[in-house]
């Protein structure tokens, strides 16, 4: 039968479970049954429940899966860049330069190259101070398209070869391609029919330029990719 | 990585350090979430949540507070959120809790059952009787008795006082201590009549 020791007794269970042991409190419990029993039972509980705690798991690994496709959904986490190769500390001007050039990706090397050469090329082929020769401005300007539309070719069959893209992506670069390559072709037709014409061969000069920008990029995303 | 660079480098948008983060603490934010709605799914849709609205406001994290009670805090959030939405309510944690009587102090328990819980409880009933706890006591029940915070943590992760929390720890117990005893009862109840209903084929 509960007393007024019960009620006081279990006004202050918690600081009994929490570990104070007041001589009055000691003395009720020693001889109270009914308060003997509310704290066996609780401390049963309490027993149980941290035994729970050893239980736990791993949340299941699609939680994660799926936690991961919302926040790159949501722009919160960017994609992984994969990892460069370390570059050497340099101790020479001469491994200054091959450091320097080793940091840049392979397809952009590529594409300067084009590029260098295209300008190059259109430059040595204007004989800007002879006399006009139509005969002679079409041939250097043969002389010169030749190598670069082969050379562009190459760079291309390279670029595209082995890039394991995106199908989406891929449609769309060989979109691009076949928008320069219409493009070149008019720019060449033009300059055959009007060699002379300097804007023609700036406009060819600039179509070449284009394709090899565009190739380098198409190297240059496939590399990340792989 | 330590937890702290991850912190660091998820506020800038490094996807490992989120996914550093996620598998520091998701088996802590999995299994209190399981605890509190009892359903595997459920537990997983809610971890997911917890771990999208910490990511999303990771930016705002300053430290004042441990990162584990940051995210404890919003993970208890979210599971009482969807208690409400269940519920249709939306009351606050006193709400949730059972009234009281009018002093304000734990429900007084005299002259309790003369069965003793020692040696009756195991999991699947103390689950079930977990179950039954309104969701304030559930969640301080949970933090402090299954995944062993004291006091002052539960304070911050649930914002209450101190006093608040053991207060409502208490009167979780005391409620889990009834109910136990009404399943023991039950199946006391259950066992006679199985027996007499045994004994009587018998006649």
């Amino acid at each position: 039968m509960a007393t007024n020791g019960c009620k006081n007794f279990l006004g202050r269970l918690d600081s009994w479970i929490e570990g104070e042991r007041p001589a009055e409190a000691k003395a009720h419990l020693r001889d109270c049954a009914s308060c003997q029993t509310v704290i066996e039972d609780l401390s049963a509980i309490q027993i149980e429940a941290r035994s729970w705690n050893q239980l736990e798991s791993e949340a299941p690994e699609r939680v994660w899966t799926a936690l991961r496709a919302q926040l790159e959904q949501e722009g919160l986490i960017r994609a992984e860049q994969p990892e460069r190769e370390v570059t050497p500390v340099a101790t020479s001007p001469a491994d200054w330069f091959g450091a320097f050039f080793a940091r840049i990706p392979r397809p952009v090397l590529a594409g300067a190259y084009l590029a260098i050469l295209i300008a190059l090329g259109f430059a040595l082929s204007g004989p800007v101070n002879q006399p006009s020769n139509e005969a002679k401005w079409l041939e250097g300007t043969r002389v010169v398209s030749s190598p670069i539309s082969a050379q562009l070719d190459s760079f291309e069959q390279s670029s595209l070869a082995n890039r394991d893209l995106n199908p989406a992506i891929t449609a769309s670069l060989h979109q691009n391609l076949a928008i320069v390559d219409n493009y070149i072709s008019l720019c060449e037709k033009s300059v055959q029919e009007e060699p002379e014409n300097e804007v023609a061969r700036d406009y060819l000069y600039s179509a070449y330029k284009q394709k090899a920008d565009l190739l380098a990029q198409i190297g240059e995303r496939g590399e990340n990719v792989q | 990585m330590p937890e702290a660079e991850a912190i660091r480098l998820a506020q800038q948008g490094n996807a490992p350090a989120f996914e550093r983060l996620y598998r520091l603490h998701n088996r802590r934010v999995y299994s209190l979430c399981l605890r509190m709605v009892s359903n595997t799914a459920e537990a997983e849709d809610l971890t997911q949540e917890a771990f999208l609205q910490l990511f999303r406001k990771i930016a705002t994290f300053r430290g004042e507070s441990a990162f584990s009670t940051w995210l404890h805090r919003l993970a208890v959030n979210v599971v009482l959120m969807r208690l409400r939405k269940k519920s249709g309510t939306e009351a606050s944690l006193d709400e949730m809790t059972e009234p009281d009587d009018e002093s304000g102090g734990p429900r007084r328990d005299f002259g309790g059952p003369d069965l003793r819980l020692s040696g009756s409880i195991d999991r699947v009933n103390l689950q079930r009787a977990v179950e039954q706890l309104p969701p304030g006591y559930k969640s301080v029940f949970v933090l402090h008795d299954v995944q062993g915070y004291e006091h002052n943590e539960i304070a911050k992760i649930m914002e209450c006082s101190i006093g608040n929390s053991k207060s409502q720890l208490h009167k979780a117990r005391m409620r889990l201590r009834e109910l136990l005893h009404e399943a023991l009862r039950d199946k006391a109840r259950e066992d006679r009549k199985a027996a007499s209903e045994g004994s009587g084929g018998e006649d």
